[in-house]
């Protein structure tokens, strides 16, 4: 038998089933080294594709920020929407939560120290293909970019691989989140349908709180708004902190406004309440975009992806902002829909998932090769239930490439480079991560495997030699 | 490669920063331009040093804007004159220029566009109110933003029907077609509880000035997006310093989901001198036009110069 005649009878064969067994057979058979590559590739060749892809992006949203998600002090329809109609992840990390690092990383599928955007402000190392620059080479897609890109410049008009729709204004999301999702709506409306596009609308939202923070720093003693105090949220349970924790944190905390500033329990409360008033302007503008979306008929042929670059302190260990690897910092969104193609209303809390993941997800969807050297993988047969578990470990890089977490699907441990003080949580029994199990003998076994999978990890990273603290990550172990 | 990376060396050392980082010891090694590796990352922690200690220097500006602040923060030096002929219910223009705060008292507070409001008398019952609202973006692109209002002619001037059209103009003065977006609506019977943030411009010169007003409503923001449950009332009577003058100012507060706090300045004219939330302010200025215009003409050369760099 010919190469030909095999490939056709697979393809027959292929053609026989039904879609779903298929799915879940051909992965066990792939994994099993039964079923043939081309095989393979010929079935995920004639997948379904969307016609357009829509990735929005928000910068510094909590992981509980979502209404139908349980959070009871937003009123969020938009995000609601997107939840219910798809499928949310509860285990998802930022690569590097930080602005631009974590961006670098959804936008090449790549970590932060191998992007070199290890620090806020600074480009993506040029011979690693964007997701603009890949799509408009290997696909149909016409690739288009609105809002913040942070890679370097936060808003800019020249982004390689993308027609840039719309600039935005620097800092401030009120404003130009407003604006943005307006360009968006335009674009949306305007557009013919036969064009398949790529668009990403990537939101300053709910970053004001930034801004905000530094506007209410003084005065704690004086609520401003009286009336609110009794709609002010809960403090969360581990406001508290651990006193044994890196000294890269404590100094973190002690420079940051509610330290300044002396903070009492109210400040933090109206703090808390300012930072979801924030998400709810984001919804609103999210709204926007998805009413346009569905007025111009194009809601059932998009896939939608919405993910953050980082998560919120939101007062968790008396935290605020970002670049910290405590799960409020290090947690983000990450939502999929595609009616009609992914499994609807499905809150996935099993599969550890991060940043770097979207980049091959897209690439699957899109029906194209990745580009070489993904750190992450396509969650596609996880968002149309064709695997139902996965075992793997996710890695997070943190602080000018000083710091590092390695989350399995129990433990959470976390290293800084030139600090003694290790942290290892147990975040079935304590997901607020208050009781460093570090230093306990009866864990004193778990060290040596974690910095041994750390270092597997490092060794397969191509970091180029400008990033700061390369060899120490390859060494440490 | 390592032709390369010497030269950036050169050409950061001779930057002025960081010859000031190396003056001021935050970098202690002058690069050694033999091995590209140790050179490229002793400059980037020259970089990164300098960028910190000269964002470590910046001020916290601790304190929600209110005019007073915006004075110390050198966004208004004074408010147009008032005149006694200033009627909250007549024809009448206001523009206000639209003012950015990083939370810094240093730097990153700019000027961002301007929002022109017209009002006018259509009858006992309604009035109209035309909008035009510029709003800078990098490059010098703009989006321009225009509409007009039918309003009733009650406390909130709730929207009865209204266009709006959004349109986005280039750096070289083109519209960009593509992504204009123009919409015509209309309240739904009964929606008297109602408001528009633009509205309220004009709606809260118009209010009794006393504790006892408390509005409550739903919003449409831009036209478009709605708003719910908000609530504006009377916060008083506030000692305000601005050009060294002390003139005292009304306040109102706006809260509600969906939006930060938002505090409405007048005068004892009634006249809405600024609307300040959270990192935005609104500053009365009959100058906001024309400043725009030379912010954006700014703007627009140093894009050019960008571009034609980039060319060469």
């Amino acid at each position: 038998m010919n190469k030909n005649t095999t490939e056709e009878q697979s393809s027959c064969l292929v053609n026989r089933r039904d879609f779903i067994k298929l799915s879940g057979s051909a992965v066990a058979l792939l994994a099993n080294g039964n079923l043939k590559r081309n095989v393979f590739a010929a079935w995920q060749s004639r997948r379904p594709k969307p016609k357009n892809i829509l990735l929005i992006f928000t910068d510094q949203q909590h992981i509980d920020t979502i209404s139908a998600g349980g959070c009871q002090y937003v009123r969020t329809p938009a995000l609601d929407q997107l939840k219910t109609s798809g499928v949310s992840f509860t285990k998802s990390y930022s690569a590097n939560p930080v602005c631009s690092p974590a961006r670098s990383c959804v936008f090449t599928g790549r970590t932060s120290s191998e992007t070199a955007v290890y620090v806020n402000g600074r480009p993506i190392r040029s011979d690693i293909p964007n997701l603009g620059q890949w799509f408009s080479q290997q696909t149909d897609y016409e690739t288009f970019y609105a809002g913040k890109w942070h890679l370097p410049r936060s808003y800019t008009s020249d982004i390689p691989g993308f027609k840039v729709i719309n600039t935005g204004i620097g800092g401030f999301g009120y404003l130009c989140d407003t604006v943005m999702s307006r360009a968006c709506e335009g674009f949306l409306r305007n557009r013919s349908k036969s064009k398949p596009f790529l668009l990403v609308a990537s939101f300053m939202q709910p970053h004001d709180i930034c801004e905000w923070l530094r506007l209410n720093m003084d005065n704690p003693q004086e609520i401003r708004y009286p009336q609110l105090v009794e709609k002010f949220p809960e403090l969360p349970d581990n406001f508290e902190f651990d006193e044994n924790e890196p000294g890269v944190i404590k100094k973190r905390r002690l420079g940051n406004e509610p330290f300044k500033g002396k903070w009492n329990k109210e400040q933090w409360q109206y703090y808390r309440w300012s930072y979801y008033r924030n998400i709810e302007h984001l919804d609103a503008e999210i709204g926007r975009i998805l009413q346009a979306l569905e007025d111009c008929g194009h809601a059932k042929d998009t896939l939608i992806v919405l993910t953050s670059d980082h998560g919120e302190g939101l007062a968790h260990h008396q935290m605020v902002r970002k670049n910290t690897l405590y799960d409020e910092s290090a947690k983000v969104p990450l939502l999929f829909s595609w009616p009609g193609h992914i499994s609807e209303n499905r809150t996935d809390s099993f599969h550890l998932v991060s940043g770097l993941d979207i980049m091959p997800t897209l690439c699957d969807y899109a029906g194209i090769k990745t580009p070489k050297n993904m750190r992450g993988r396509s969650l596609r047969s996880i968002l149309e239930s064709v695997v139902f578990s996965w075992g793997r470990t996710i890695i997070t890089e943190v602080s000018s490439n000083t710091g590092r977490m390695l989350r399995t699907q129990r433990y959470k441990y976390i290293t800084y480079k030139d600090n003694l003080v290790e942290q290892l949580f147990d975040m079935r029994d304590n997901p607020g991560e208050t009781n460093n199990l570090a230093t306990s003998s009866k864990y004193a076994s778990y060290l040596p495997e974690y910095r041994r999978m750390l270092e597997d990890w490092e060794s397969r990273l191509d970091v180029p030699p400008n990033v700061p603290n390369a060899d120490v990550w390859r060494r440490k172990g | 490669m390592m032709g390369v990376i010497a030269s950036e060396a050169i050409s950061i050392v001779r930057c002025p920063e960081i010859a000031t980082a190396f003056k001021k010891g935050l970098a202690m090694t002058i690069p050694q331009i033999k091995c590209n590796r140790v050179v490229a990352v002793q400059i980037l922690y020259i970089q990164e040093n300098a960028m910190a200690k000269k964002k470590s220097q910046r001020t916290i500006v601790g304190s929600p804007l209110t005019p007073t602040l915006l004075d110390e923060l050198g966004a208004l030096s004074n408010f147009p004159p008032s005149s006694e002929d200033f009627k909250p219910d007549g024809n009448w223009v206001n523009t206000y220029r639209i003012w950015t705060c990083h939370g810094y008292r240093e730097s990153g507070n700019d000027n961002v566009g301007f929002l022109r409001i017209k009002r006018l008398i259509n009858s006992q019952s309604s009035l109209t109110l035309k909008v035009h609202q510029e709003v800078l973006q990098a490059d010098a692109l703009v989006n321009i933003i225009e509409a007009t209002i039918e309003c009733r002619n009650n406390q909130l001037a709730s929207p009865i029907q209204w266009k709006i059209s959004s349109r986005f103009r280039s750096a070289d003065g083109r519209y960009i077609s593509e992504l204009s977006s123009n919409d015509n609506g209309a309240a739904a019977e009964g929606l008297d509880r109602s408001a528009g943030d633009w509205c309220l411009f004009e709606a809260v010169q118009r209010l009794k000035i006393s504790k006892e007003t408390v509005l409550a409503f739903d919003m449409l923001e831009g036209l478009s997006l709605l708003k719910k449950d908000q609530r504006l009332s009377y916060r008083g009577l506030y000692p305000t310093k601005i050009g060294g003058e002390n003139i005292p100012l009304h306040c109102f507060v706006q809260l509600g989901s969906g939006i930060l706090p938002c505090e409405y300045w007048l005068d004892d004219h009634h006249r809405l001198l600024a609307v300040a939330s959270m990192n935005k302010a609104y500053i009365l200025d009959e100058q906001a036009e024309k400043i725009t215009r030379q912010i954006l003409e700014k703007e627009r050369k140093s894009y050019e110069k960008r571009k034609s760099s980039q060319r060469k």
